[in-house]
């Protein structure tokens, strides 16, 4: 391995790579805007210029690959390379191409969306000049829609061309490109053909100063108001990682989060607009009954009471049913202490059953990036803990004799159809658990609120049986409760068991005591990057059988 | 030293020149039967390496070396491209090739081929250059009909392909990096180096660039042999070379001279002179990316690469622009800048930006408008784009662009301001209308 000094400080780097990369990763910043670690280099922005013992002029760093040199060529007896990034040379040059970089910039930061996580401003700081040289007048031009939901703000683009390259080398969808030339060039669509692909969004996430800007957030918030949350999105079943921005429990926007076993640096937009959907939607925030046609809310110890009275109502000698409808869209734990409540409280008495999984086209770039068919986030998770899912629920359940129907609900996206609508409709007691006035929760007696999913915590397993956390990005309000305590208070109302989780994690330690290929993933051990499920067989777990009366 | 009598130019002013009978009643493609009979393509290189043969487009790199660079193990076919966009302000000599000696270059260009061992070659013309576009589509067809150009040529079982590309009338198209760029059928930015396109050029492919001129020279030294080669012209530089010169001189036109010859026998012999007798004021020896000379700076100035080099100054494309004593400097100036600002391409920064500053600052001086402070803006601003010309006294702090046209815009500008400062005080002083 090449042995490197970069200012006074020896790195051992690995052969091949780039002396920005050996810089950035141990820590010492080279400034840059062009150069992008999922784009081609093109070196263009001359930001990253550093010295480099023997060579006769400044290299860019992006472009500068690290090889191993003969014994006897080493620098002062031992280095593959010296670099030197704090030279006066360098600072010259830094100055420079920023000074031409703000030539023509607007120096409006104080109306500008990316103020504060700009690289132009902080640069600026760090390394520009104080005041500008340029007597003539700047150039200026107008906004420009490039897509549906991209703006550019022309005057604050300094064409690293990052933009453009991301349509060419990771949507592969080409609408972007450089028109005109020299001083003239500006980023530009062509007539027919607009900034539109699922992966549009993502531009305005590599832009690394504000001229791309979304139309969902433009003006609506400055950056140091929000807070930024790592999770993971919910709109398929590949879970690409994600940062959720919020301000007093609103949602303002969301970005890519990297993760190479996942989604890489990009996410789609699906993923990054689908918030708005849960906005729109009517909440629920309190557990609901059915009084005059309408909903009236009640206390939890009421609807928990009610739950009980319908449980326990028995006409004589007559076998009852409890259904139970699990969704792909809820957590690992709830799903497992879903299936413990039907599997080891109902026991024989339930039969456990889904709606139709939610599908799309699958879509695939040839960069790798992926948007799972399967639309819900957690089909994995589901197959894993509901182990005797019925699929022929509608067939199988005779009507008449179900005493419940406790359904945890799909959310926004679920849609019934006839049959599954005349199904619940017969219910003669139908509880659901939900965030929204889904066309579920509206058939319901009984409506426990949950909490949506951007409020859910918990692990979920993506199609590829990685399991990510998914962590809150807003906090529960009102009367909603976390899912996996509803069931758990389900599970002590009518199971008669004093189960006592003070919180998620508890749920998942016990999650992994009885699940093997979950054992051990707490928050702790898997992070914000997630780990691989176990590779061992998912089996019923052994206690389960007689779980009814020695777990508690 | 002998009269030297012209090699590439010998010929053509018969009518017949660019026609493959007029070329071959000359000799014309002897070195390629010479080549097929007795020559390994590792042979060709070590002939081009021995005769000092530096590249003609303008970086004077030498070709047999270029070659050189091309990986032995490559899996990847080989290209060679044909550098025929001559654009460098004041130079016209491929023009002259491309027109009246199309074989010659062919030739070459198989010569090269053979040396490289490409299959496929491409000529990338000046979009402008239409009626030597159709002069070079002729040769090429008498090419392919006489066997010179497609499948087994001449019975050697080597094969080769030209396509002839027209450029749409870019400057930067001219850098070997942006031309391939464009071939490919993209936008003419350079592409950052490394690689080389040596090793990595035309559709990631190795790719040789050769100007024009260069591939004119090959046939000639197989014919001849590498020491004849080395024998014309000067230590520093070997071989015949064409001479534009334009500008206040009596007689302007290409003149095929020795590398070497000195500065004043051009323009006052070949050029004969300045017109109606004034006097010389300054001179581009090498296009307009080249550095200005004073004209008490030109005497016993040898045009070669090495010897303008020290003179802070480059031969590039021999492009000698003349300027008498009523050329206003600054506004020759503003002129360059005004080229440089149209032609740069816009990816990096400092040429992006720099060039249309420096064209800002010139007009308002020139519209008497500037101040003194303006004209080390100048200096400050050239520096910050290409660095300055003496590589000692910028400290390393040179080649801050992608290509070389950094270099080509500030190195000019600077020298204008630097040899000329009185003039571009006397506008700033003396305010609007100064002529």
């Amino acid at each position: 391995m090449p042995l490197i000094k970069i200012d006074d400080r020896e790195i051992e780097v690995e052969k091949g790579i780039t002396v920005l990369q050996a810089a950035t990763a141990e820590g010492i910043e080279i400034p840059y805007y062009c150069y992008h670690p999922a784009l081609s280099i093109v070196g263009s922005c001359r930001m990253c210029l550093v010295e480099i013992e023997g060579m006769p002029k400044l290299q860019v760093s992006c472009n500068t690959s690290i090889g191993e040199l003969p014994p006897e060529r080493k620098k002062d007896g031992k280095y593959d390379m010296i670099v030197r990034t704090q030279t006066e040379i360098v600072k010259r040059e830094r100055e420079n191409v920023l000074e031409f970089l703000l030539l023509n910039h607007p120096l409006d930061c104080p109306v500008c969306d990316q103020a504060g996580e700009c690289f132009l401003q902080d640069y600026s700081y760090k390394y520009g000049r104080a005041h500008s040289r340029f007597l003539e007048e700047k150039r200026v031009r107008k906004n420009e829609y490039l897509g549906s939901n991209v703006i550019i703000n022309h005057n604050r683009c300094i064409m690293c061309t990052r933009c453009v390259r991301f349509t060419r080398e990771i949507s592969g969808t080409n609408e972007l490109f450089v028109q005109a030339r020299g001083d003239n060039s500006k980023i530009s669509i062509f007539e027919d053909k607009s900034l539109d692909n699922l992966l549009a969004g993502n531009v305005i996430d590599i832009c690394p100063v504000g001229a791309l800007l979304s139309t969902d957030y433009i003006h609506k918030n400055r950056f140091w108001n929000l807070e930024e949350k790592k999770s993971i999105c919910t709109d398929c079943s590949v879970g690409c990682n994600i940062l959720v921005y919020s301000q007093n429990n609103r949602i303002f926007r969301i970005n890519a989060r990297e993760n190479h076993s996942v989604n890489g640096y990009f996410i789609c937009d699906i993923g990054r607009y689908g918030f708005h959907r849960y906005e729109d939607a009517e909440k629920v925030t309190s557990p609901l009954i059915r009084s005059d046609g309408g909903f009236k809310p009640i206390s939890w110890e009421g609807a928990l009471k009610e739950i009980y009275e319908q449980f326990s109502r028995s006409k004589d000698g007559e076998k009852h049913q409890i259904v139970g409808i699990a969704s792909p869209f809820h957590t690992n734990e709830s799903l497992f202490m879903f299936g413990r409540l039907m599997d080891n409280i109902f026991k024989d008495k339930s039969i456990i059953g889904k709606l139709p999984f939610i599908e799309d086209y699958e879509i695939h770039f040839d960069s790798g990036f992926r948007i799972s068919k399967d639309r819900s986030p957690n089909r994995q998770g589901l197959l894993d803990f509901c182990l005797n899912l019925e699929d022929e629920i509608l067939q199988k359940v005779k009507t008449g004799k179900v005493r419940l129907c406790y359904a945890l609900d799909d959310g926004v996206d679920r849609k019934l159809d006839e049959e599954w609508e005349s199904f619940f409709k017969s219910q003669r007691f139908l509880v659901v658990q939900t965030y929204a006035m889904t066309p579920l929760a509206k058939l319901a007696h009984l409506i426990l609120p949950g909490p949506s999913p951007m409020e859910r915590e918990g692990t979920m397993t993506n199609d590829q049986g990685r399991i990510q956390w998914l962590k809150p990005s807003v906090s529960l309000t009102n009367k909603t409760r976390p899912d996996w305590e509803i069931i758990m208070e389900f599970m002590n109302t009518v199971g008669k068991r004093e189960l006592k989780y003070s919180s998620v994690n508890e749920v998942n330690l016990e999650m992994g005591e009885r699940f093997p290929s979950y054992r051990g993933m707490t928050f702790f051990k898997i992070g914000y990057q997630g780990l691989p499920k176990k590779n061992i067989a998912t089996s019923r777990p052994s206690e389960g059988g007689q779980a009814g009366n020695t777990v508690t | 030293m002998a009269v030297f009598k012209p090699i590439l130019t010998r010929y053509i002013h018969r009518k017949d020149s660019h026609t493959l009978s007029g070329y071959k009643n000359v000799g014309g493609y002897k070195a390629l039967e010479k080549m097929f009979k007795t020559m390994a393509p590792d042979e060709v290189i070590e002939e081009v390496k021995a005769s000092n043969l530096r590249g003609r487009g303008g970086a004077g790199f030498p070709t047999g070396v270029k070659w050189g660079f091309i990986p032995k193990d490559s899996q990847k076919p080989t290209y060679l491209i044909c550098n025929a966009d001559e654009g460098e302000p004041g130079t016209f000599k491929d023009r002259l090739l491309l027109s009246k000696a199309p074989h010659m270059m062919l030739e070459g260009m198989i010569i090269s081929s053979f040396a490289i061992d490409c299959h496929l070659a491409f000529i990338y013309i000046r979009g402008e250059f239409y009626q030597e576009y159709k002069v070079l589509e002729k040769a090429v067809e008498e090419a392919y009909a006489a066997n010179f150009l497609g499948k087994d040529i001449l019975g050697s079982g080597f094969d080769l392909d030209v396509v002839i590309h027209r450029g749409a009338g870019a400057y930067i198209c001219g850098e070997e990096m942006g031309l391939i760029e464009s071939l490919e059928g993209k936008r003419g930015w350079p592409r950052i180096k490394p690689p080389f396109p040596a090793v990595e050029g035309y559709l990631m492919c190795p790719t040789i660039v050769n100007n024009v001129e260069t591939l004119a020279c090959l046939p000639h030294i197989l014919n001849r042999g590498a020491d004849w080669f080395k024998s014309i012209g000067s230590e520093k530089g070997s071989g015949p070379k064409l001479y534009c010169i334009s500008g206040r001189v009596n007689n302007p036109g290409v003149y095929e001279e020795p590398l070497g010859i000195l500065l004043t026998d051009l323009i006052f012999k070949r050029g004969r002179g300045l017109i109606d007798g004034r006097e010389l004021k300054a001179v581009f020896p090498g296009g307009s990316s080249s550095a200005i000379l004073r004209a008490d700076e030109i005497d016993g100035l040898q045009m070669d690469f090495d010897s303008l080099s020290a003179a802070k100054t480059m031969l590039g494309s021999a492009g000698v622009i003349v300027m008498d004593e009523t050329v206003d400097m600054v506004s020759v100036c503003l002129n360059i800048a005004r080229f440089y600002e149209h032609e740069s391409c816009g990816q990096c920064t400092p040429c992006r930006e720099g060039t249309t500053w420096l064209v800002k600052i010139l007009n308002r001086i020139y519209q008497g408008k500037g101040s003194l402070n303006d004209i080390d803006m100048i200096f400050e601003i050239t520096d910050n784009i290409g660095g300055l010309i003496d590589p000692e006294a910028s400290g390393g702090s040179f080649g801050k662009t992608i290509c070389p046209f950094g270099e080509a815009v500030a190195w000019p500008i600077r020298s204008f301001v630097e040899k000329f400062e009185e003039e571009f005080i006397a506008y700033v002083e003396k305010g609007v209308d100064v002529s």
